[in-house]
């Protein structure tokens, strides 16, 4: 058993860092694959052992991997990149569980499944409680002038027509041309007390006529 | 962070670990304690009277030795299930006996309704009932959910549910040894019922974390 062991660590053929295309190039020939699945059950037997620099290796070589696995899953490249992640965490945290005897393969692929599934499961319930940002959310950026605002000011105008005088004056001064109680005064020569009261009836006035007209 | 430096952190902080045994020598592990807790509660009571008499009882005997494979089955199905590898057909493996078992149950169910008279079985029986069966399901439930809690991260909900069975039907194998009551209902009804139980709450729990999570992730971004 540990010549066998010692003549399987044998295929290991180079050291260094994986890239995509070795990747692609490995997963092109059923023996590749075959073989590249060797390496890695042998690379995580090392890794279970404390091995540093084999699980290192193990996990580059794999990374790649996993995103194309991923890709089926996932479109958004953040997502994507999230699941590799998840999938890398759950690896480390129950790396006991494989079994060096059994193929590599089917154990990451069971692993890379599950997590792919739950975050698509995440994203559909965010998908149901969010909405994505449009114009239309963007309060200040709306045009001030639009046609309900001039059907608005219309009304307003209509209503503040149909007020008594004073009361009118009132309103004009003390809200759309915001003077204060005194300026108002002087300029129109009625006491402060009176100027309160004429706006305090107007306002009623007001909003008893425009919820009036809400309702035609 | 990104993705390699994850990579570079994991390697760096990754100790030596115990590999696990092959999952049927750990089904069988878990089924020898149980047998010896079993044995020890059996002894701790006494067998039940008239055991064997009961034994000839057809339906007693099958609904025993259906427990007790539904129980062997099920623990065999959780462990090979809670790998990553292994195909979730394990689940389907203890069905057959399972079917047989409850049909005894039902069977039993409705034979002893007709001669037991209403309010024979007093509340302080069915008290005793449940505190034998916590007392009896409760360590081995712990052992399993020990032994299993790093499926937590792949199929947590079969799981849970494939070991509280396994629990029920071994418990209810070894009560129908020493209690003389029919108690499968209720060691059903107790282990899958709080296995549901907190399978719902985990559900809502997470289902408001994630919410809050999610409300506290717009609160950073604004």
């Amino acid at each position: 058993m540990p010549d066998e062991r010692r003549r399987r660590l044998t295929l290991v053929a180079t050291d260094g860092e994986a890239t995509a295309e070795d990747a692609k190039s490995a997963s092109r020939s059923p023996e590749a694959s075959a073989s590249r699945d060797l390496d890695w059950s042998i690379l995580m037997a090392h890794a279970q052992d404390g091995d540093n620099v084999a699980y290192l290796r193990l996990l580059q070589e794999i990374a790649p991997y996993l995103r194309s696995l991923v890709r089926r899953w996932h479109k958004d490249a953040w997502d994507i990149e999230d699941t590799v992640q998840d999938i890398l965490l759950t690896l480390h945290t129950i790396r006991h569980t494989y079994d060096p005897a059994r193929p590599f393969g089917p154990w990451l692929v069971g692993i890379a499944n599950r997590r792919a599934i739950d975050r698509l499961r995440r994203r559909g319930r965010q998908v149901l409680r969010e909405a994505p940002l449009t114009v239309e959310h963007e309060a200040t950026a709306a045009a001030p002038d639009s046609h309900d605002d001039e059907l608005d000011k219309h009304r307003l105008t209509e209503a503040l027509g149909g007020l008594p005088p004073i009361q009118r004056t009132a309103v004009d001064l003390l809200k759309l041309k915001e003077m204060s109680l005194k300026e108002a005064s002087e300029a129109t020569g009625l006491s402060i007390a009176s100027l309160k009261m004429a706006t305090h009836r107007a306002l009623r006035n007001l909003r008893s006529l425009l919820s009036d007209r809400r309702d035609w | 962070m990104d993705t390699s430096d994850l990579i570079r952190s994991l390697a760096t902080n990754a100790p030596a670990v115990k590999r696990l045994r092959p999952p049927l020598v750990r089904a069988l592990g878990w089924l020898l304690l149980a047998a010896v807790i079993m044995g020890l509660m059996t002894v701790s009571h006494g067998v039940r009277p008239q055991f064997a008499e009961r034994m000839q009882d057809t339906v007693f005997a099958i609904n025993m030795i259906a427990s007790l494979l539904t129980g062997v089955l099920a623990t065999i199905a959780t462990f090979f299930a809670s790998l990553p590898d292994r195909s979730r057909g394990w689940l389907l493996l203890p069905v057959p006996p399972l079917v047989v078992w409850l049909s005894t149950i039902g069977y039993q169910c409705f034979a002893g309704w007709v001669p037991v008279p209403p309010g024979a079985i007093t509340v302080e029986a069915a008290s005793g009932c449940l505190a034998t069966l916590i007392l009896t399901s409760l360590p081995l439930s712990l052992l399993m959910l020990a032994m299993l809690r790093y499926a937590a991260a792949l199929r947590p909900t079969s799981i849970i549910l494939m070991g509280s069975l396994a629990v029920s039907a071994i418990t209810s194998t070894a009560l129908s040894m020493f209690h003389p009551l029919d108690a499968t209902a209720m060691i059903l009804g107790w282990n899958l019922g709080t296995a549901v139980l907190f399978l719902a709450g985990a559900a809502l729990l997470s289902r408001n974390m994630s919410k809050a999570g999610a409300g506290k992730e717009d609160r950073t971004s604004r």
